[in-house]
């Protein structure tokens, strides 16, 4: 009893106080705040408001919060190196090298930042794709879809921008690559180009670009937005999924779930100390490793095994896999295009998918969000280059690991349609099925890969279209 | 009676429209008199610094002997200048016609190789494998009679 009653005082202003209705405020700091802002009705609203409990698992109510912890965990990283860094042509690699290898506990600053990124990037993937596929987005929760997407966007402009900043040689390069794609927007590509890099070429003035980028304009929008976004879920609370059985009474979100939250970014903390305290230059693996390496030098050649972050492997590889030339237009341009449609179309699934707009299951667009995880875990894996080991010229290497790599997908995909099956109960596998079909004829029979894909796009077309129409026939024999 | 109150309203209603459509313009013009300088002080200025044909100094020479190729500024774009197995000197832009990164001189294969996306090129500039989707443009080089190496703008 005494220890409840200890638990309790600290979240005092969470008790009940005197009606809101013209009653008396309540005394204290509280009630000297509240004569003046009337937060009673804030305070209301927040102990009522609960999160779906049922037959669904609550682990992915969890992401949010956890990416928004790593968030945290940057911005106090973050300004914590900038009371080091310098930039410029002479100072931006130097400052970096003193803080690692001169400022105490500097290494740690710098390690904790690097592996707090990627972790958040994986925990927001996730977040991203649990909401894809438990159907979050449905109405009225369009706009929490679009508003954590825009999130998504900032925070791969955080790891582009960010990753430009120690100008090393690696990063060098990265930045030319990347920022070369813009050149492929049409009528303003020139232009946001040369905005982009504040030159013809990544120099100086694109660090500084960058810089201003990554320590003004992206946290500023990314708080912005965030705000929107933690707004529209207060308001609305999080979203059970479409087929489960939801409790009459959720759990209270204040102080049950936010305590659990609390624990799990200790848990987070913990795990991203560890890391950063044993691994501090990252797992070593291409696309995530952060040593500095040697300085950027723009009269040096990129040298062999260069590669982006492990998070735009997939777009690097997909670059690769294009011809020089597609439909007269270069294959860069051609390529952007088609991302360009990707990442559209995943904006505005919320308006898509109208079966889950109606409370259905919509089995087509969790299919969809299946199907992309195979897309982008096969492009990945070839980037890496897994299984390009032993001798052979270079042809035979990019196929050897193709096919490696296409095998480790199909595995994944096999298990992954029979983890459906089994647990989700999924019969819909249309879009799986062309993705695992285009890793097949690509990675295993050596056809090229844009070939493959236009093949198994191709067929999942008239697979959909045969089964559209032999659904709908008996549907009208049984209206008439 | 009726009819007048109508005309007053319709003109009123026009009048009104009118100054709409006049506000609405001068709001544009005024959100275009704060984007337009924003815009131009964002685009860069172009590129100053030496133009003309670049000489290599001593060490850029030496290192050219030892490494079979360097990559030198001439009018500020990256040249790679290489020395072929028959001991001729070649120039090109050392930009990858891909995404732009520096290219490099595998001396073993006679290859331009970008280590980027994997783009080859032959010792003409001509595409051999890979996404580029151009051939690399060539520079004039020449060996004066002093021995100096001049790198030149002109297209050979």
């Amino acid at each position: 009893m005494q220890s409840g009653g200890s638990r309790m005082e600290g979240l005092s202003f969470l008790k009940n106080e005197p009606d809101k209705n013209g009653a008396e405020p309540g005394r204290g700091l509280l009630g000297w705040v509240d004569r003046r802002y009337q937060v009673t009705p804030l305070l209301e609203f927040m102990r009522h408001k609960q999160v779906p409990l049922g037959s669904h698992w609550m682990g992915w109510y969890y992401l949010g919060g956890i990416t928004m912890f790593f968030f945290i965990v940057q911005v106090v990283t973050g300004v914590l190196l900038l009371m080091y860094f310098q930039p410029g042509e002479a100072t931006a690699y130097e400052s970096i090298h003193f803080l690692t290898t001169k400022v105490p506990f500097g290494w740690l600053i710098r390690s904790v930042h690097s592996w707090s990124a990627h972790l958040m990037i994986i925990s927001l993937t996730l977040h991203m794709f649990s909401t894809m596929m438990l159907k979050a987005y449905r109405p009225p929760r369009e706009l929490t879809w679009v508003s954590g997407y825009l999130l998504f966007l900032i925070t791969l402009g955080f790891g582009f921008s960010g990753y430009l900043l120690p100008w090393n040689k690696l990063a060098y390069f990265a930045t030319t690559v990347g920022t070369n794609i813009v050149r492929s927007v049409p009528f303003l590509g020139d232009w946001l180009l040369l905005v982009l890099r504040g030159g013809q070429d990544v120099t100086i003035n694109t660090l500084y670009r960058f810089f201003a980028a990554h320590v003004v304009i992206l946290p500023l929008a990314f708080v912005g937005i965030i705000s929107l976004h933690l707004l529209f879920i207060q308001r609305q609370g999080m979203a059970p999924p479409i087929s489960a059985k939801v409790a009459p009474r959720g759990m209270k979100f204040f102080p049950s779930f936010a305590l659990r939250d609390v624990l799990l970014w200790l848990a987070c903390l913990m795990l991203l100390v560890t890391l950063a305290v044993f691994l501090p230059y990252g797992p070593g693996i291409p696309g995530m490793d952060w040593e500095l390496g040697s300085k950027a030098d723009a009269m040096a050649p990129a040298y062999a095994g260069i590669k982006p972050e492990w998070y735009f492997l997939w777009e690097y590889q997909l670059l690769k896999e294009f011809p020089p030339h597609l439909f007269g237009l270069e294959g860069p341009q051609v390529c952007l295009f088609l991302i360009a449609i990707l990442l559209g179309i995943w904006a505005i699934i919320p308006w898509l998918d109208r079966r889950a707009a109606r409370n259905k299951p919509s089995p087509a667009f969790s299919d969809f969000g299946w199907a992309a995880i195979l897309f982008l875990v096969y492009l990945t894996l070839m980037g890496w280059d897994i299984g390009a080991t032993g001798a052979g010229n270079d042809m035979s290497l990019v196929q050897r690991s193709a096919r490696v790599c296409a095998w480790w997908t199909l595995a994944a995909g096999v298990v992954m349609i029979a983890f459906r099956s089994w647990w989700f109960e999924h019969r819909w596998f249309v879009l799986t099925g062309a993705a695992l079909l285009q890793i097949a004829l690509h990675g295993l029979m050596g056809i090229s890969y844009l070939l493959a894909g236009a093949i198994s796009a191709g067929l999942a077309i008239i697979v959909i279209a045969a089964s559209y129409f032999m659904t709908s026939r008996p549907n009208e024999t049984g209206t008439t | 009676m009726q009819e007048q109150v109508h005309t007053v309203s319709n003109s009123t209603t026009s009048r009104r429209h009118f100054i709409d459509l006049l506000l609405g313009a001068s709001i544009l013009g005024w959100l275009a008199s704060i984007a337009y300088p924003v815009i131009r002080y964002l685009k860069p200025l172009p590129q100053t610094g030496a133009t003309g044909p670049t000489r290599l100094t001593r060490e850029e020479t030496a290192k050219l002997e030892q490494d079979q190729f360097i990559i030198v500024p001439v009018s500020g774009q990256r040249v790679i200048v290489l020395q072929s197995q028959d001991q001729k000197l070649l120039a090109f832009s050392a930009k990858c016609t891909h995404e732009g990164c520096t290219v490099t001189y595998l001396p073993g294969q006679s290859v331009i190789w970008c280590p980027c996306h994997d783009g080859r090129y032959d010792l003409s500039g001509r595409v051999l494998s890979g996404p580029p989707p151009k051939p690399l443009p060539e520079y004039a080089v020449r060996r004066q009679p002093d021995g100096g190496i001049v790198i030149s703008e002109e297209r050979a």
